[in-house]
């Protein structure tokens, strides 16, 4: 217990060291938001605090720090990075928790290939000594199906479902590719040490920047672990309120709560500078250090 | 002789019921699950990944249900039944609590068959009641009926014998064994254990 401890110490100051060297800010941010997250599958947990006070006010536990950081990174802060507690209700499954530790960081003028150099970089630095195998989305899926993922509309995806025996009813572009990666792909990342995969189907873009048919996005994944999720941030205001919006229709269409999204965020005039930011499982990433060992 | 089974209403199960041994119907079979793993990707809804074997077919299929799916329950039972004796084309097993008898084509169970022993007692399947598979105890013991004389002092041999069986099974057996002894048998691993 006291050696599990000394060594998530260990792996924390030597982040922190990275960082240091490399400019980049520590800075925290509230962890108590006026909005939910707008993710259709993150579902935000809240609190009521101030009722004795006659002041009751319900607030939303950060799911991630991203949005309350590209705050600052709109008022100029440049590059910056938060370890911190994050919290998501209805979470399940061995590696999935009611909260864990995140670090999340964000380099400014860097695109989506700089940040995947630069996490590998940060990883060397910790102890992490395996080489990261680079494949697109779409060559994943050649290495292990002959299934051109970029190129198949909703039609021919679910032919593919049903080829594999996978209902798909009531769900999307999206959804039915993140099922095809978890029926016939995920399985076999359990073989491969460490890998990226970068530009996903621009169905599947989040909050990252759409470039032709895909989406400036990366997961790390170790040992068949998912550790790291990262982008080449969206920059336009109006472009996060169209992808905000689709998000609460989706979770509508799901029969989930609906919030409104944050408007302080999007209504600010300014648009994000180019940068690109991951965030990472700190607790997922320290138990693949341990079994490195 | 055999009571008439009533088909019963099988509850649903959702997928966070899912669990080792858990009896669901699959494309009009039942199967059992053998293994039910969460994936919940960062961006993106749950599924559960889950290996099923077909109950009837033996076959192990992998198939992902989007969490909150949920599957109808296969009316499976398991239930320790005497085998009583095979007509050459069925074998008949004997319920001891209720003394139903249940006939099985012996095709069905051929992995069974080469180690049923009358008297003994083995698990048997029910699917809505009727039987769909056999699984013998752990060990039997049966008579060599056939294999080639022994070699004189060698009675630690590594290389052993073949040797068949009163069932029709052929099992590697030291070279000391001989016609007519009666053997320990592993049914699981089709190993010789010991001289009974």
């Amino acid at each position: 217990m006291v050696d599990y401890l000394a060594e998530r110490a260990k792996y924390l100051h030597l982040i922190r060291n990275y960082f240091a060297d490399q400019n980049v800010l520590e800075v925290f941010t509230d962890s108590l938001l006026s909005y939910p997250v707008s993710d259709p599958f993150i579902d935000s947990a809240s609190v009521i605090l101030n009722k004795n006070i006659s002041k009751e006010q319900k607030f939303f536990l950060h799911t991630s720090p991203e949005i309350e950081m590209k705050k600052l990174l709109k008022d100029g802060s440049g590059d910056i990075y938060q370890i911190c507690k994050v919290f998501r209700d209805n979470e399940f499954g061995e590696r999935n928790f009611n909260e864990f530790l995140m670090l999340e960081y964000y380099r400014v003028n860097f695109d989506m290939n700089e940040l995947m150099d630069d996490l590998e970089d940060l990883l060397k630095s910790i102890g992490f000594s395996k080489k990261i195998t680079r494949y697109s989305y779409q060559e994943i899926f050649s290495k292990y199906t002959d299934i051109d993922i970029y190129h198949s509309n909703l039609e021919e995806i679910q032919k593919l479902c049903e080829a594999n025996g996978l209902s798909f009813e009531k769900m999307d572009l999206a959804d039915l590719q993140i099922m095809l990666f978890v029926h016939l792909i995920e399985g076999h990342l359990k073989d491969i040490p460490a890998c990226y995969i970068y530009d996903f189907p621009k169905s599947q873009s989040a909050l990252a920047k759409i470039d032709g048919n895909v989406a400036k996005r990366f997961e790390l994944y170790l040992g068949g672990i998912e550790v790291a999720n990262g982008y080449d941030e969206l920059q336009n205001m109006k472009d996060y309120e169209i992808r905000f919006h689709d998000e609460l229709s989706k979770r509508k269409s799901l029969d989930l709560t609906v919030n409104n999204f944050d408007q302080d965020f999007v209504s600010q005039g300014k648009d994000l500078m180019q940068c690109s930011g991951v965030a990472i499982g700190l607790d997922r990433l320290f138990e693949v250090l341990n079994l490195d060992k | 002789m055999r009571i008439l089974h009533v088909d019963t209403v099988m509850a649903n199960y959702s997928t966070s019921q899912f669990k080792n041994g858990l009896k669901l119907m699959l494309d009009g079979n039942p199967c059992s699950i053998v293994n039910n793993e969460i994936v919940k990707p960062g961006k993106g809804q749950a599924f559960n990944r889950v290996k099923l074997k077909d109950l009837i077919t033996g076959k192990v299929l992998e198939k992902t249900f989007k969490s909150g799916e949920s599957l109808e329950g296969a009316d499976v039972m398991e239930t320790d039944m005497q085998y009583l004796y095979s007509d050459g084309e069925n074998c008949h097993f004997m319920d001891p609590a209720s003394y139903d008898q249940y006939a099985i084509d012996a095709k069905a169970i051929s992995d069974a068959v080469q180690y049923l022993v009358e008297q003994d007692t083995c698990l048997v399947t029910l699917w809505n009641g009727n039987p769909i598979s056999v699984t013998p105890p752990n060990h039997v013991i049966l008579e060599v009926v056939d294999t080639d004389p022994g070699l004189k002092g060698d009675t630690a041999g590594t290389g052993g014998k073949p040797a068949t069986m009163n069932t029709g099974v052929v099992v590697q057996v030291p070279l000391f064994i001989n016609i007519g002894d009666k053997l320990k048998i592993d049914t699981r691993t089709n190993d010789y254990v010991s001289r009974a």
